[in-house]
């Protein structure tokens, strides 16, 4: 039987940045989380696969311990079970030590697995590097930015845009990809599942000694880098104002910005050969 | 003896060389952040009969070449290259590598760092050295409304992806010499456990909104459908493409193709004219390329107001008349 | 007593606040205006038990808990209260009477049909002459072998124009009304069986509220909720549980409304400050935001009630007639705090306020809640 992995991250649920200007922070524990987009498209593939070659799944996610929200939402999609990874001597960790991290506790909670599926990056920290590092963790093949994947036989087959090339690749399970959110629509939540999800005991919550890991290794104490300062780049941006009726506003643009806008669309815009 | 001069490597990432420049423009940040550490810039390449763009490299800027030439690296191979620069890297012990954040670039660096034991910052903006020395990387976040300063004070090599187009290539000298050091392939490479099984160059698609230099982006704030249509009118003679948000393309007034966002086209003008849109950093995060913003909003403190370069607090339909008006005016 | 929401409840809220954002935000002001019934978003909604929130799982429910149900129809009518209207009839006074009344028969034969969503149910107590009067009810449904025919009208049916399954309050002996009323389920396509013109109102535009006319209308017996009689005791059951679901769609939209406010209070500048800065605004935010609470405290625990299996008939009267008022009170505040701008269909605070006035009229109006509150206080020894 397929055994599959999805990591899940929840991210801050925000349209707009909880952003205290006072304090120039982000005020991460104000914002509801939510399931990074791009993990909810892993989590599709992994359904999709379970729905034309059979299998299970197990969703997998690292965070505090409201993290569970993801994992009940997986579960109500259709995922088999979840784990927790969740210890506060996991925070703070860069790229390489999450990799390291969940790499342990797939190890741990999935033994024999065949596949793992995560987002391409997160909605959040973005960097796209947890994939690739987890692939080096497990020492398995892996594959990045795939947009569809096929599974076959113990083999997988995947297709994906890569710098202006059309790949089509193969790799011998168990491997590792990660998905882009271009080609699954992510499915809406069904009710009913999530009733189910939450009346179920199927989540099993592992910290860092559970998973044996080495306390040196991980979070903050085990990365590499450093955050010095995080700033936003707009904030007390000096933009220019202008108010007033439309006319005179238009007027006020064409003043200042008529050499501008004129070489952007390679026209000369001046109003001296135009009589007013 | 002479103690060997520090080293900051680029990773040469050759393929598509005409659109792909990414490399000449790491190599001219790395030569102004080797002048600041007494450095040398060299260039990585792996790859077979790329004597051609080992030539481009020293004419734009590196100092020295590693050269790793074989048949079996005709064509790109992540296992393969990860094991190369690997190797090269515990060898010759860089204080700083760069790679380009093309596709490749992105997957690359992250697993040569996880083997090098050593952190890596992704998507630089920008790149500089600290007083003390250290490699000051420069990420964005959330969509581009955040940037961390970053430092990696310990592990060595320090490692960053950088965008292409953050920074710009010096203009090719070939009167520049460089020395090209010959890396032979090792012997046992084990082989690649992931297998290509068909390479197609993808076919030209039309980017008409991605590449286009003027954008005029429209959003809810329009208030109908009709007002929306305007923006075309307004392109036309911008000689620009319309661009929409998500809710617009849901309401029906635009077209998915339309839609600048996440789920959207990414776009890069020289000019963006955003109508009536508030700025989801979903939609946000797709403009961050943008080099001047003129946003119109009856909302002074809509986020992509205040992301703008002009802020103009008015109607949106009323501004996008008032400017079709004035540029049938002046556009004679 | 921990009134902080659990974790449950808490993505419950997520996911449909994430459904309800994606699939109906772009659409409520248009729905409204043109007073359409969204068919493709009921569609996206049907797979993911969005009708058959409470109904027993071994009927295709979800068999949510009465405060995640809650949860659900206010997210909704966050949105679109005309669509949480929907949602809260069909499921509170369609699906839940043959649940609660129903044979085993019956509900096999009903009940996958509405809670997939293919039928879509209504509940038909009032006529021309029958409102708060139950009494009044005017429609006869005549025993004839093993059938009951049915003749009459009911006017301002929710979901009539477009409603699968109607239950239908009829008396069966004109002599004896109120002991002898029955209610019958009628499905759509069943000869004698006719939708009126849609109704042309002032707020739940996207609901089509239609007139039902039952002419000759011929049903088997075994469409006959529970025992001839028991119709009023079904009928007021009924209303008991509909009192939570029109509760939390008047939440949804002070909710809404509040919100708005909110933000459109910090962006509007007026004498070079934004208007929050103004006393008289933060009075207004302040009595908005403490009303929003008691009138959520209020519904939850007549939800817990109900969960708890006790009687709940007072508590939900107080949490409608609570909830109800403290929508129209917001949602009035709302519009004035936008000043202009609120008036203008350019923004929603006008659709919300004339959304928000039925809440205190249907399912029982202010005036009918204030009497089962009144005798349920009355009644309690003290």
């Amino acid at each position: 039987m397929l055994k599959m992995v999805v990591c899940i991250k929840q991210v801050p649920m925000v349209s707009e940045l909880p952003w205290d200007p006072a304090t120039g922070t982000l005020q991460r524990d104000l914002a509801e989380g939510m399931m990074n987009p791009a993990c909810r498209s892993a989590l599709d593939a992994a359904l999709r696969i379970k729905e034309t070659e059979g299998g299970e799944i197990t969703a997998i996610t690292m965070g505090p311990p409201m993290a569970e929200e993801v994992l009940r939402e997986a579960i109500a999609l259709g995922a088999d079970r979840g784990v927790l990874l969740t210890d506060r001597k996991m925070a703070g960790a860069d790229t390489s030590v999450t990799s390291h991290t969940l790499a342990r506790a797939i190890e741990k909670a999935c033994p024999g697995f065949d596949l793992v599926l995560c987002g391409f990056s997160t909605s959040d920290s973005e960097t796209a590097q947890v994939g690739p590092q987890l692939a080096e963790e497990l020492d398995i093949p892996g594959v990045a930015y795939v947009d569809e994947i096929e599974v076959s036989e113990g083999a997988v087959r995947m297709r994906r845009i890569s710098d202006h090339f059309l790949e089509t690749l193969e790799m011998d399970l168990p491997g590792i990809v990660t998905v882009t959110a271009g080609l699954y629509a992510p499915r809406h939540v069904p009710l009913g599942g999530l009733q189910a999800a939450f009346a179920a005991a199927n989540i099993v919550s592992l910290d860092a000694a559970a998973v044996g890991l080495d306390p040196e290794w991980i979070g903050a104490k085990g990365s590499a880098t450093k955050i010095r300062n995080v700033y936003s780049p707009t904030a007390g941006k000096k933009n220019i104002v202008l108010t007033g009726a439309p006319k005179r506003i238009v007027e006020q643009l064409f003043e200042r910005f008529d050499d501008k806008i004129g070489g952007a669309i390679g026209k000369d815009l001046k109003t001296d050969k135009n009589s007013k | 003896m002479i103690a060997k001069k520090r080293g900051i490597w680029v990773f040469g990432d050759y393929r598509n060389y005409f659109q792909n420049r990414v490399t000449l423009q790491l190599l001219s940040r790395a030569k102004d952040l080797a002048t600041k550490i007494d450095a040398e810039v060299c260039a990585v390449v792996f790859g077979h009969q790329v004597d051609e763009w080992v030539g481009e490299y020293i004419a734009h800027g590196a100092e020295k070449i590693y050269l790793t030439d074989h048949p079996q690296l005709a064509v790109y191979s992540m296992e393969t290259y990860t094991l190369l620069m690997e190797r090269l890297a515990r060898q010759e012990k860089p204080e700083i590598i760069l790679v380009g954040a093309t596709a490749f670039g992105r997957e690359f660096a992250p697993r040569v760092a996880k083997r090098l034991g050593t952190g890596l910052t992704a998507d630089c903006i920008g790149l500089d050295i600290d007083k003390e020395g250290l490699l000051l990387q420069m990420a964005p976040s959330f969509g581009g409304n955040l940037v961390a300063e970053i430092v990696t004070p310990e592990r060595r090599p320090q490692m960053a992806t950088v965008r292409p187009g953050t920074f710009q290539e010096i203009p090719h000298d070939y009167i520049r010499t460089g020395e090209v050091v010959k890396v032979p392939l090792p012997e046992h490479l084990p082989v690649d456990r992931v297998r290509l099984v068909r390479l197609e160059r993808c076919p030209q698609r039309e980017q008409k909104l991605e590449d286009a230099r003027v954008v005029v982006c429209g959003g809810r704030g329009l208030g109908s459908k009709k007002k929306f249509a305007k923006l075309f009118e307004l392109a036309e003679l911008l000689g620009g493409e319309v661009g929409a948000t998500r809710p617009v393309v849901y309401a029906d007034w635009a077209e998915h193709e339309a839609l600048v966002g996440q789920a959207g086209k990414p776009i890069r003008p020289q000019i963006l004219f955003s109508f009536g849109i508030s700025g989801a950093i979903q939609h946000t995060a797709a403009c961050n390329d943008a080099k001047f913003i003129i946003a119109v909003n009856k909302n002074p403190n809509a986020a992509m107001m205040k992301r703008a370069d002009v802020a103009i607090m008015a109607d949106a339909s009323q501004i996008c008349n008032a400017l079709i008006q004035e540029l049938k005016r002046r556009i004679r | 007593m921990d009134f902080n929401p659990c974790m449950k409840h808490k993505v419950v809220r997520k996911a449909v606040r994430m459904f309800a954002e994606a699939e109906l935000g772009p659409i409520a002001h248009d729905i409204d205006r043109d007073a359409r019934f969204p068919r493709e978003v009921v569609e996206k909604m049907r797979p993911l038990n969005f009708f058959g929130l409470q109904a027993p799982t071994a009927y295709g429910g979800a068999e949510m808990d009465t405060i995640s149900y809650a949860i659900v129809i206010e997210e909704i009518s966050r949105i679109s209260a005309a669509v949480g209207l929907c949602l809260t009839v069909h499921n509170s006074v369609g699906i839940y009477p043959i649940v609660r009344f129903g044979t085993e028969e019956q509900k096999k034969r009903f009940l996958p049909a509405m809670t997939g969503g293919e039928r879509i149910g209504a509940f038909c107590l009032t006529e021309a002459n029958a409102g708060s009067d139950a009494g009044g009810v005017e429609t006869v449904a005549v025993r004839d072998g093993n059938d009951y025919v049915i003749n009459g009208t009911k006017i301002f049916v929710t979901n009539g124009g477009v409603c699968g399954t109607a239950l239908i309050f009829a008396v069966t002996d004109t002599q004896n009304p109120q002991r002898s009323a029955g209610v019958f389920i009628v499905e759509k396509g069943n000869p004698g069986f006719a939708v009126g013109e849609i109704e042309d109102l002032c707020g739940m535009r996207a609901n089509p509220v239609s007139s039902l006319f039952l002419e000759e209308c011929r049903v088997p017996e075994t469409n006959l909720l529970g025992c001839p009689g028991d119709g009023l005791k079904i009928g007021l059951a009924t209303l008991d549980a509909g009192r939570i679901g029109i509760a939390a769609q008047a939440l949804g939209l002070a909710q809404a409304a509040f919100e708005d406010s909110v933000r459109y209070s910090k962006e509007r500048q007026q004498f070079k400050k934004a208007i929050s800065s103004f006393q008289t605004i933060q009075n207004y935010l302040a009595d908005m935001a403490t009303e929003i609470d008691a009138a959520r405290l209020l519904l939850y625990r007549a939800c817990a009630v109900r969960d708890a299996g006790r009687p709940f008939g007072a508590e939900a009267a107080m949490a409608k007639l609570y909830c109800s008022a403290t929508a129209t009170r917001v949602t009035n505040t709302a519009v004035q705090i936008h000043g202009g701008y609120g008036y203008s269909k350019e923004y929603d605070v006008e659709r919300y306020f004339r959304d928000a006035k039925v809440t205190e009229i249907y399912e029982g109006t202010s005036e009918v809640q204030r009497m089962v509150i009144s005798r349920a206080v009355l009644a309690r020894r003290t």
